[in-house]
């Protein structure tokens, strides 16, 4: 069994797509730090403009100013539902800070890498996971190599789990690697630093208001672990998925193809979600586990930590099972 | 090798029947191979060689019947059966982002009794030594064709399944293919399955022919025999005189043709008595000509010149 693993790693390696994977992580994340650093020069310069020098050179002022601008926000007859009970958590959540004296504004290089992850768990890193998982069967199947495969006194059962066995462990590379990436850029804008900084965490929401009562404090570096291991329990289950439908489908563009609008339609189904209970089963809505613990998702009622953990292991394990049943049925025709 | 008996086939195919879409494939097939014989599998395309084939290597399961390799089930012992069996399904498709060393490296992991000795000596017997390390994708056909030979024999298979092994190779290649298959047989005792479309190929290496047409395999014979008997047609003056004496002495059927023409399947070694009784009788031979004796006669007399479904 070791040994059909490794044979899938070196294949995955020779075929370079992990490299392109883990270059696409670097270009996007220098971005993404990029475009932090200088979105944070701008409010700065903003309030500069409207509360003075001294007054923005002091935090606690510029989140005060912040929850004045919300509170105006709230009061307009025209913003929607929607929006109205983001911002409302959003400002009870900064005022939480205010009063326990944690800094929410300036960016520490630990912070971006918290917020990287936070921002790319439902949409970026799933793809790059549909990348690599995507042709791992379908691949084969297209270059009719699936053959070698099955022609050599080793059931086929194992074959397909050496190759999920990779897939598992290539996925965790990319998150470890997103985690040092982001670590190393990240630093050169922001710093170093802010490994200790208190995060709070275990916000709640009930009736659309935010419930304070059972909030931590917890060091960056854990709160940093917490997060990074939910997205690669994440990514598991998309690469899980991904890694059926290219045992179902015979061609790795139509693999990719499917697996691509389903995470589309993922973040499209999410304005549904308040009014229309069905799609909350699906697994692409249940993704931003980190939003739970941060406490900036939008309040939804019946939907929190355990109902999206279970929807997403559901998820997982019956595709498991498919993924198994049908490979070891089907004819191989290639 | 403990435990084989030369009496015993390696492979042997019991009443296999599939259906791929509601369409016959294979019809109530049966074959046996024994060690040491090059069994040659003779078909059209689309005549359900490759499913044969397919169905052997466990690719695709039969919706009757039952393969046994080695004395393993291929159904309930799946393991123990394959490892006996090396083969080249269709195309020698590899993988062409590693090289020809790392193509066989990784199909020896598969296995636990192939050494890195051993993939170099195959990698010498089938002439690719110098380009072994380079990618896959930069290979002839004929070169990813001994590299699928290659991957196939290196676990000393007791079963060697060669689909269309000749496509691609140039005339001094099939040639030493020849060689090859002959001395896994003969001197390493291997049971050596070859399809084909090539019915001149088929006669020249194999003992053994199974020919197959839309799913049925109609005739299996030892090549050795074939050609023993010819069809010969006869110009005579007294054609009836012809038949009558064609029946009574050697119960030949025979059957008349044109108005001085009689034509009868004999046995090669007869013609020569039956020319000298015809003139003896008095008949008065103009020519005669023999018809056949090839394996394409029985072929295309066998399957009514089959056409490629």
């Amino acid at each position: 069994m070791y040994r059909l693993v490794q044979n899938e790693v070196v294949k995955m390696l020779k075929k370079k797509r992990l490299y392109i994977v883990l270059g696409i992580l670097l270009v996007m994340i220098s971005a993404f730090a990029y475009g932090q650093y200088h979105s944070l020069d701008r409010t700065r310069e903003q309030l500069t403009r409207r509360i003075g020098m001294t007054e923005a050179g002091d935090w606690r002022k510029i989140a005060e100013q912040q929850i004045i601008d919300m509170k105006s926000r709230l009061d307009s007859p025209y913003i929607n539902e929607q929006n109205r009970s983001t911002t409302r958590v959003r400002m009870e959540q900064l005022q939480y800070y205010l009063d326990n004296n944690i800094n929410p504004v300036d960016i520490s290089g630990a912070r971006f890498t918290t917020r990287f992850i936070e921002q790319s768990i439902y949409l970026f890193l799933p793809l790059l996971m549909i990348l690599l998982a995507a042709d791992m069967v379908s691949g084969e199947l297209a270059g009719g190599t699936i053959k070698l495969l099955l022609v050599r006194g080793v059931p086929r059962w194992k074959v397909l789990l050496s190759k999920y066995l990779a897939l598992l462990l290539l996925e965790l590379n990319v998150v470890f690697f997103t985690l040092l990436i982001s670590v190393a850029v990240s630093g050169i804008f922001f710093g170093y630093g802010g490994w200790t900084e208190p995060v709070a965490t275990g916000f709640q929401v009930a009736a659309g208001q935010l419930v304070t009562s059972s909030v931590v404090n917890v060091p960056q570096w854990q709160y940093l672990l917490m997060v990074y291991g939910l997205a690669y329990f994440v990514m598991v289950v998309v690469g899980t998925v991904s890694f059926m439908i290219s045992v179902l489908v015979k061609s790795t563009a139509a693999s990719i193809g499917i697996m691509l609008s389903t995470l589309v339609s993922g973040s499209f189904l999410n304005s549904f979600l308040a009014d229309w209970t069905l799609p909350r089963y699906l697994f692409m809505v249940n993704m931003r586990l980190t939003d739970y613990i941060s406490g900036s998702l939008r309040p939804i009622e019946g939907m929190n930590m355990t109902f999206s953990l279970t929807v997403l292991a559901v998820w997982m394990a019956a595709a498991i099972v498919v993924s198994f049943w049908y490979f070891s049925k089907r004819d191989i025709l290639v | 090798m403990v435990g084989v008996f030369m009496n015993e086939p390696v492979l042997q195919l019991t009443n296999i029947y599939k259906k791929i879409k509601g369409k016959d494939i294979l019809r109530d097939v049966n074959l046996s191979v024994y060690p040491s014989e090059i069994f040659g599998f003779l078909g059209a395309n689309g005549a359900g060689k490759t499913t044969t084939i397919r169905i052997i290597a466990g690719l695709i399961k039969p919706d009757l019947g039952k393969v046994t390799i080695g004395g393993f089930s291929l159904d309930s012992d799946f393991v123990r059966a394959m490892s006996q069996v090396g083969c080249i399904i269709e195309s020698p498709d590899m993988y062409k982002f590693l090289t020809g060393m790392e193509n066989l490296q990784q199909l020896a992991a598969m296995s636990s009794r192939i050494t890195q000795d051993r993939i170099d000596e195959v990698v010498e017997l089938v002439g690719l030594q110098h380009r072994i390390e380079d990618k896959v994708d930069t290979y002839s056909l004929g070169m990813k064709q001994r590299l699928g030979i290659a991957q196939a024999i290196m676990g000393r298979p007791r079963l060697l399944i060669l689909d269309e092994p000749a496509n691609g190779l140039d005339p001094a290649g099939i040639a030493e293919l020849r060689q090859l298959i002959r001395r896994l047989a003969y001197d390493e005792g291997m049971a050596v399955f070859v399809s084909s479309h090539i019915l001149a190929e088929v006669q020249q290496i194999c003992d053994t022919v199974a020919i197959i047409s839309r799913g049925v395999i109609l005739n299996t014979l030892k090549v050795k025999e074939i050609g023993k008997d010819v069809m010969v047609e006869w110009q005579v003056d007294k054609p009836s005189l012809a038949m009558e004496l064609l029946k009574e002495r050697w119960d030949i059927a025979a059957e008349q043709t044109g108005k001085n023409r009689v034509r009868a399947v004999i046995e090669r070694v007869m013609a020569e008595d039956i020319n000298q009784a015809f003139i003896a009788e008095g008949i008065r031979l103009a020519y005669c000509e023999a018809h056949g004796g090839t394996l394409e006669d029985l072929f295309l007399n066998l399957t009514g010149g089959d056409e490629i479904v």
